[in-house]
């Protein structure tokens, strides 16, 4: 070896030889390719996303949004006291501004006279720095399935179903609230614990980024709808009462599994648990009634939610099957059972069913939850004991 | 002479790096909960290939470390200036130097990457690239999309064929039998992904416009993570998954289900869910 150029050429030799004796043993050719014209009629029939538009950052100007009425500002005040801490708003019509405001120690909350219409609404003022920093987030954390304007569509979210929240259509579907409107409170819990079994994850962001975010959320609705709509109620979490079943859980399974095929008629959309030979006595019902065909199976319902001008269809879960979205224990599903899930088939019980009747739908359901969930061997058995003799 | 010297240099930074990197990596599978200074153990047939490879490589450059490290050692404390003694200063320029450096380069170069090259070699030839013939009744077929940014796949559902309203449809979830190959096909809607199973040990690109292949064998049931190993864009990260293996008998009961469910969710009116190919054989 004369140089160290020498040297170089000898071991670049080396390496080249065995690559192209590995090439010429096909260790490379053995990947298998798809033939071409196949995977070219592929990529010609996907839709395809939209292509990314400019997202300016900035929000320059603030927006009234609409706040809770009068109750809620006198709930808030109490909810300080008790914590020790100074009322936020004031309660006196007094201390409010000449165009009848009331002004709370921030300069948060504003009440506006609507004059035409003889009409009292809150609103705040949301400024554009806080709109921007919710914005920020937005983007970084929501906008992959949201959508960059908030529309629902965005590029994770457009096969997803059902499809994310198309926030101009202002409507929620696990709020747990009464009213047309969650107030910030329940939106920001819905954020931090997410909706189990979707993308939807519990965020574990900070309160003020979540309370930004909401914010902004609020700021998508369009003029004369949403958090832009002076009549549309805001409500808080629905209140679970006392638990009238305490210490009588077994009961309420029994009574719930009455309730659940009888007067709730939860079995119209959601599976039957029970087989239809074994109804009628269950319910007292004559023997020859009918029920619908494969009960055992949910039905495809139709909702309000929209992707790109076309109605989506959702199916309500089987409960032993599909994962509960907002919680499983018997407050969470009391909850979601008496608010109901808007813009879907499933209404608000409460006030149609008796506190007893919801807390014992709330057990019932848990327990199908409890009992066959995840549970390949007995979910099997019941199975086939709804199948049998259909 | 000098060239020498930063080879020699080059040499030795690349060895330091690769041992570095083995240890972050031994520190990452830690902080995964698996083993302490242990990677997750492998779920997959052909899983042990890969975590044997990892260690010999982890191994062959920890001691070419030490090595190297304990030669460096000579000259720095043999020539170093002290009292009654001239710090000795050496380009390695004497023909012997010359020759030894290049016998030492060649002997790594021979016994190192050459050994691991031959091994890598034959994994991928007796494993990774062997697919198994697509036999319906022995291996369970798979339809993967990726898209930005996230994961559909596709079974074939009761009837075994794919496209028809009985399909089972996840997205970033797939459920799987244990036991049998897995075999998957797998094309993108937009962008390059790269469809990453660390448990099952198997990584494979997944590009728009071609149906890339890939196969595995599980060997344990559990929940086990899927992530995106291509860089795809600002939500990247939110890539990511869950597979589960499930016994043969829980998993046939759980196809069964999810295949009847997926009819009762079938909406021939929602085009975007109707995507799916003929399995190519
Ligand atoms: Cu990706």
């Amino acid at each position: 070896m004369r140089s160290p150029f020498t040297q170089l050429v000898c071991l670049a030799t080396v390496a080249i030889g065995t690559l192209s004796s590995f090439k010429a043993l096909n260790f490379f050719g053995s990947d298998p390719r798809a033939d071409e014209d196949h995977s070219q009629m592929i990529a010609e029939e996907l839709p395809h996303a939209r292509p990314p538009r400019g997202v300016p950052l900035t929000i320059t100007e603030g927006t009234w949004l609409r706040a809770p009425g009068e109750e809620w500002i006198i709930q808030q005040n109490e909810l300080a006291r008790k914590q020790g801490l100074e009322p936020r708003f004031t309660e006196d019509p007094s201390a409010a501004d000449g165009e009848g405001a009331w002004i709370d120690s921030t300069g948060f909350i504003q009440k506006r006279y609507d004059e035409e219409e003889d009409f009292w609404a809150y609103w705040q003022w949301v400024g554009p720095a806080q709109l921007t920093r919710g914005r920020r987030d937005f983007v970084q954390f929501c906008s992959s399935c949201h959508g960059l304007d908030g529309d629902g569509y965005g590029r994770s979210g457009q096969w997803l179903r059902p499809s994310p929240r198309d926030f101009r259509q202002t409507n929620f579907k696990f709020t747990k609230v009464l009213a047309n409107l969650p107030t910030d409170d329940a939106l920001k819990r819905l954020i931090k614990r997410g909706l189990d079994g979707t993308p939807m994850l519990p965020w574990d962001l900070s309160d003020e980024q979540i309370t930004d975010i909401v914010q902004y959320i609020k700021s998508l609705s369009p003029e004369g709808m949403g958090w832009r709509d002076p009549f549309t109620g805001i409500g808080s979490i629905v209140e679970a009462g006392e638990n009238p079943w305490a210490g009588r859980e077994n009961f309420a399974i029994k009574h719930g599994e009455k309730v659940y095929h009888g007067v709730a008629q939860c079995m119209l959309c959601h599976p039957g648990y029970v087989n239809p030979r074994d109804l009628p006595g269950l319910l007292d019902q004559p023997e020859d009634t009918v029920y619908r065909e494969n009960l055992y199976l949910p039905v495809l319902k139709d909702s309000e939610y929209e992707v790109l001008g076309e109605k989506v269809k959702i199916l309500p879960p089987d409960f032993t099957f599909h994962t509960i979205r907002s919680g499983q224990t018997p407050q969470d599903l009391y909850e979601t059972i008496a608010s109901g899930i808007k813009g879907t088939a499933m209404p608000a019980w409460k006030g149609s069913l008796s506190e007893e009747d919801l807390w014992a739908l709330a057990y019932y359901v848990q327990d199908l939850v409890e009992e066959y969930k995840d549970k390949p061997a007995e979910r099997r058995g019941l199975m086939e004991r709804l199948r049998e003799g259909l | 002479m000098n060239r020498i010297n930063s080879l020699l240099a080059g040499v030795l930074s690349s060895r330091w790096m690769k041992a570095l990197a083995v240890v972050g990596m031994a520190g990452v599978a830690e902080a995964q909960g698996g083993n302490r200074w242990a990677p997750f153990p492998p779920a997959s047939d052909f899983g042990h290939r890969f975590s044997e490879l990892f260690w010999l490589i982890t191994i062959l450059c920890s001691i070419s470390m030490v090595i190297v490290v304990l030669l460096l050692l000579i000259p720095l404390l043999r020539d170093r200036a002290r009292p009654g003694h001239k710090a000795n200063y050496d380009h390695g320029s004497s023909l012997h130097d010359k020759r030894l450096t290049a016998v030492i380069s060649l002997a790594t170069f021979i016994v190192l990457d050459a050994w691991v090259l031959a091994i890598a070699m034959k994994d991928l030839r007796e494993a990774y690239w062997n697919m198994p013939e697509v036999d319906q009744a022995e291996t369970y077929p798979i339809e993967v999309l990726g898209q930005q940014w996230a994961w559909h796949f596709r079974g074939p559902g009761l009837d075994g064929e794919f496209g028809t309203p009985d399909d089972i449809l996840e997205m970033n979830q797939l459920t799987i039998p244990k036991g049998r190959p897995v075999s998957f096909q797998m094309t993108s809607k937009d962008v390059i992904h790269s469809l990453f199973l660390p448990e099952m040990r198997t990584k494979k690109d997944v590009n728009p416009g071609s149906i890339n292949k890939t196969w595995f064998k599980p060997i344990e049931a559990g929940e086990f993570t899927i992530l995106c190993a291509e860089l795809c864009g600002y939500a990247h990260y939110q890539m990511f998954g869950n597979l589960t293996v499930m016994e043969q008998e829980d998993f046939d009961e759980w196809e069964e289900s999810a295949s009847l469910l997926g009819i009762a969710a079938y909406d021939p009116e929602d085009e975007e869910a109707q995507w799916a190919w003929e399995w190519e054989e």
